[in-house]
């Protein structure tokens, strides 16, 4: 008790936060420092280099239609094939599966990777 | 003035050996290296993607910060602490699934109900469910003392499951909540102001005010209250806190429990935004406010870091992930990109925790 007490300041500072265990010197720190920032720099290149959003197609039990990638944001995507379905008639896409939201595929830019939801009126 | 300053500082440079000269540039570049990275980033987005300048898109990236901000304000709290709280964001999908069922047209979880309740009434009730939440964390921090990692694990847990099951309840059988009443749309997303500009009006949503509010609150709370001196007390020692008559336990409650009411605002605030709320709102956000609160300069040490640091994170992580979003880049790239983000911004914290030392 006697010892704790008569601690100086910088020493009970230590003891603190989620450091407190740390043992590694600045300088191996700097070294980590410098390695994440070049992976994370990497990490951006790459993503940029690979950029571009995909759109899938989800039917619904039409037939299938095939997905978009390479878009970029604001784009518009090429008009999707017609998918058919026996008995029934395509009510267009829409960007739920409850079909409530419609999306506009000549004309509404992609922003995000999307998946769209085809919607069918029985015949 | 400023200028003579700058001259000094020079001055005091030049004095310096080589030796201490490499010395103080590679402390300045490394401890701003995430600064640095952000402003070379955007250089480089608004040079391939002129649009990012332009002014629909720096409203958006405003807007998207000031709904993010409440919840990088409560978690800031728990940070001072030497804590952290995971739970945040499973409590913004739980408040906007309640506002989202009760401020609506169907009432799929509630069929028996008629009309909407008013508005201030839902907002006691989530700040409530936010407020207990929190009071459970913070209960278990200073009582058990367990680490807030492990507790608000568990609370994460218990939330998402309580949300699921809330969804269960009525007609409603897990989907979506939506057809939101128009006044509280309009409340939280109605126009504050609009910028005309050449290409149409640029409306300014009503929740950046909200956000701005929030912040002043915080920031008095943080600065001119006993509880936020007693908060920055407990986090850099809790023991000398405790020998100077500060009540720890009360204290830490008390921050946990703001924390949780700041998470209820975000989901009140998100339900609206989204018009829409379902089990996966809110999903990670802590992770988010986690990484911008480290970003701003809230120290994991604990008992460092200020109200303008944490805006100051949630605006540049906001600039860097819209901006990626222009470049297209992937969604999942997107998250290792926020996890080196995080790591490296805590690798940054430390060094300048053990130069110190």
């Amino acid at each position: 008790m006697e010892e704790s007490k008569q601690q100086p300041e910088q020493q009970t500072r230590q003891l603190r936060g989620l450091y407190s265990k740390v043992k590694i010197s600045v300088r191996t720190l700097n070294i980590i420092i410098v390695v994440l920032v070049a992976l994370l720099i990497g990490c951006m290149a790459f993503g940029i280099s690979k950029g571009g959003f995909r759109v899938s197609f989800d039917t619904q039990g039409g037939t299938p239609v095939e997905m978009q990638s390479g878009i970029m944001y604001g784009e518009k995507m090429e008009p999707p094939e017609i998918p058919t379905r026996e008995g029934f008639e395509f009510d267009g896409w829409y960007s739920d599966p409850e079909g409530t939201m419609v999306f506009d595929t000549e004309s509404d830019p992609v922003t995000e990777s999307i998946t769209l939801y085809a919607k069918w009126k029985e015949k | 003035m400023a200028e003579n300053k700058l001259k000094a500082k020079e001055q005091a440079f030049k004095e310096l050996s080589s030796k201490d000269k490499t010395k103080k540039i590679t402390d300045l570049l490394l401890n701003n290296a995430m600064y640095i990275i952000i402003v070379l980033a955007v250089i480089y987005i608004s040079i391939k993607v002129p649009a990012f300048l332009k002014l629909p898109s720096i409203v958006n990236v405003i807007s998207l910060t000031a709904a993010k901000l409440p919840i990088a304000l409560g978690i800031g709290g728990c940070i001072v602490l030497t804590g952290t709280d995971i739970s945040a964001g499973r409590v913004v999908g739980l408040t906007a699934c309640i506002s989202a069922s009760l401020l609506t047209t169907t009432f799929k979880v509630f069929p028996d109900m008629a009309s909407a309740p008013p508005i201030i009434v839902v907002l006691l009730v989530i700040l409530v469910a936010g407020g207990l939440v929190g009071l459970v964390n913070g209960f278990s921090v200073a009582k058990f003392k367990l680490h807030p990692f492990i507790v608000t694990l568990s609370t994460q847990l218990i939330v998402y499951g309580i949300i699921l099951m809330y969804l269960m309840k009525g007609t409603n059988n897990g989907q979506t909540l939506s057809g939101l009443t128009d006044g509280y749309r309009n409340l939280i997303t109605g126009t504050l102001f609009s910028i005309p500009t050449a290409t149409g009006n640029v409306a300014v949503p009503k929740y950046v005010l909200y956000s701005i509010i929030l912040v002043i609150l915080m920031w008095v709370i943080w600065n001119k209250t006993t509880f936020g001196k007693n908060m920055f007390a407990v986090g850099s020692n809790e023991e000398a806190a405790n020998v100077s008559g500060v009540n720890v336990s009360r204290t830490i409650i008390m921050v946990f429990v703001l924390a949780g009411m700041m998470y209820a605002l975000t989901g009140f605030l998100d339900g609206a935004r989204i018009a829409s709320a379902n089990a996966n709102t809110g999903l990670n956000y802590e992770c988010d406010a986690i990484a911008a609160c480290v970003i701003g300069g809230v120290s994991f040490v604990g008992g460092i870091g200020r109200i303008s640091g944490i805006v100051v994170g949630v605006l540049l992580l906001q600039i860097i992930f819209t901006g990626l979003n222009f470049l297209a880049v992937d969604a999942n790239m997107l998250y290792i990109i926020k996890g080196l983000i995080i790591l490296i911004a805590c690798a940054i914290d430390m060094r300048k925790y053990l130069v110190k030392k």
